[in-house]
């Protein structure tokens, strides 16, 4: 299981592979905000603290969005788009409103 | 006839539409006055910007105002600091009367632009620190999300020391002396404005302050009512105390307010409240306190719930539904920030009990932290359950004082 913590609301979550990043923050009820849910709005974006390499690859919409904010995006996510991909680790999640 | 009032500087026009008829804003706010979409023009050495568009069935007024002071190929930009159709209405029309136009937008407003007018325009994204020039005239973009939708922005003038502020600063009213010195007393408008577009996004009201403080602004030109150039600073410390105040109990005791908001028809409900209080008023550093939703006004209720840390909501079910008040309540919410507060949901029930769960559910779309599952008892409550009451509050205060959450999914 990874450990993703939630920063911002303070919450541990222990989720397994597959388990996507909105799973993640609905079953806990964190505070964090989805708009579209389909990766083209941008309002869940987030900032990957640590364990970045815990998630899967960027999606090709994810990066086209991201890509629009300009700026450096390399620790950013879309947590609609992202899910665990690995057995083990530590997420540190920090969502910016 | 505007004369000529419509000239902020001899390079800065207003040419914005009037709508002194409209009394139902966005179909929630009163505009007793009527209200404007303002627009501006703003002539370079090397061409024209044209800072925002008008909504579309006054949109020949707007083409009126923009042909009697420029010609379509002088116009180099076309800024939208929002997008929302007030704004927007005429910016199809406009493109494709000027040929030399750059659209420029804010990176949140990129998707809404296509789902607004339902094809391929070229635009170019403008965020903090990006700047354009018209030769004799640069003006700075300025990223102010959330005010009041996720795309908005700002932008600055800098030769003539105007802020272009979207709808920040705005007031729904009509008054073609247009200028804060020469229009009648529009200050409820103003806090009308600011308590129904503004409050529910405070945090980011003093971000854009933050940023509006490091230039020197003669002038704030919002996209509704009055040109802010008597004195802009009065309406910035106007918002930045307006969305700063200290809450009143935090001010006074430095506490966490836990409030529990019930209603109860054969007492059981109530009961249920009072040990949910209890519990969360156990906790060190909470002040608990519980209301009965049958005799609260609306007024109170949104001071309460803006006040309030955590939120807790108990209603029987009746029905198969939450009761009016307890929806009333959460409806309140339209005027708040809710993010970051904590939510938790109960109910007595006879039948089926779905009220809490759907009061869990009402404030998860509100973005509450709602930690805790709904707490539901089947009519009278036992001793037992009572004192899961008790634990129930005492868990969603004790998280509201920063105790972790640790769960598996």
């Amino acid at each position: 299981m990874v450990s993703v913590f939630l920063k911002n609301d303070n919450i541990k979550v222990k989720a397994g592979v597959g388990k996507t990043m909105r799973q993640i923050a609905t079953a806990s009820g964190a505070s964090m905000e989805f708009g579209c849910r389909v990766g083209d709005c941008a309002t869940c974006i987030a900032k990957i603290e640590f364990g970045m390499q815990l998630l899967n690859q960027k999606t090709e919409k994810e990066i086209k969005v991201l890509k629009m904010l300009g700026g450096d995006v390399s620790g950013l996510r879309l947590m609609c788009q992202s899910h665990i991909r690995c057995e083990e680790g530590e997420i540190v999640v920090s969502y910016i409103f | 006839m505007l004369g000529n009032r419509e000239s902020l500087s001899k390079n800065v026009h207003f040419i914005g539409v009037f709508d002194p008829k409209i009394r139902i804003f966005d179909i929630i706010m009163k505009t007793a006055n009527g209200s404007s979409y303002n627009s501006y023009l703003v002539r370079g050495s090397e061409g024209v910007a044209i800072m925002d568009t008008v909504k579309k069935e006054f949109s020949s007024d707007f083409f009126v105002r923009l042909e009697a002071l420029c010609k379509y190929e002088e116009i180099k930009y076309i800024v939208l600091h929002h997008l929302e159709p007030d704004h927007s209405g005429a910016l199809i029309e406009l493109m494709s009367k000027a040929p030399y136009a750059k659209l420029i937008i804010s990176g949140r407003a990129v998707m809404m632009l296509k789902g607004l007018v339902k094809t391929d325009i070229a635009f170019e994204v403008a965020s903090t620190g990006k700047t354009i020039s018209l030769g004799d005239k640069t003006i700075e973009f300025l990223s102010t999300p959330f005010l009041h939708w996720p795309d908005t922005m700002s932008s600055y003038l800098h030769e003539e020391k105007i802020l272009f502020s979207g709808d920040v600063f705005g007031s729904h009213y009509y008054d073609e002396r247009l200028y804060d010195d020469e229009v009648g007393d529009f200050s409820y408008a103003f806090k009308y404005y600011y308590d129904h577009i503004m409050r529910p996004f405070k945090h980011y009201v003093l971000e854009a302050l933050k940023l509006y403080a490091k230039f020197e602004i003669n002038t704030i030109a919002p996209l509704h009512g009055p040109i802010l150039r008597s004195n802009p600073q009065f309406y910035i410390d106007k918002y930045a105390k307006w969305s700063s105040e200290a809450k009143f109990r935090k001010h006074q005791f430095g506490k966490k307010m836990v409030s529990v908001f019930y209603m109860s028809s054969y007492d059981n409900t109530q009961k249920m409240a009072q040990k949910v209080m209890q519990g969360a008023d156990k906790v060190e550093g909470v002040v608990a306190s519980m209301y009965d939703l049958a005799s609260l006004d609306e007024q109170n209720m949104i001071d309460l719930l803006e006040e309030s840390d955590a939120i807790i909501v108990g209603s029987p079910t009746i029905n198969g539904d939450a009761v009016k008040p307890a929806w009333d309540l959460l409806s309140c919410m339209a005027y708040l920030e809710s993010s970051g507060k904590i939510g938790a949901a109960f109910g007595s029930y006879g039948w089926t009990g779905e009220a809490p769960e759907m009061l869990h559910d009402r404030m998860r779309w509100l973005k509450f932290r709602l930690p805790v599952k709904p707490l539901k008892i089947k009519l009278i409550p036992t001793e037992d359950e009572l004192m899961d009451c008790v634990a129930f509050g005492q868990e969603v205060a004790e998280i509201t004082m920063g105790k972790m959450v640790e769960m598996e999914i």
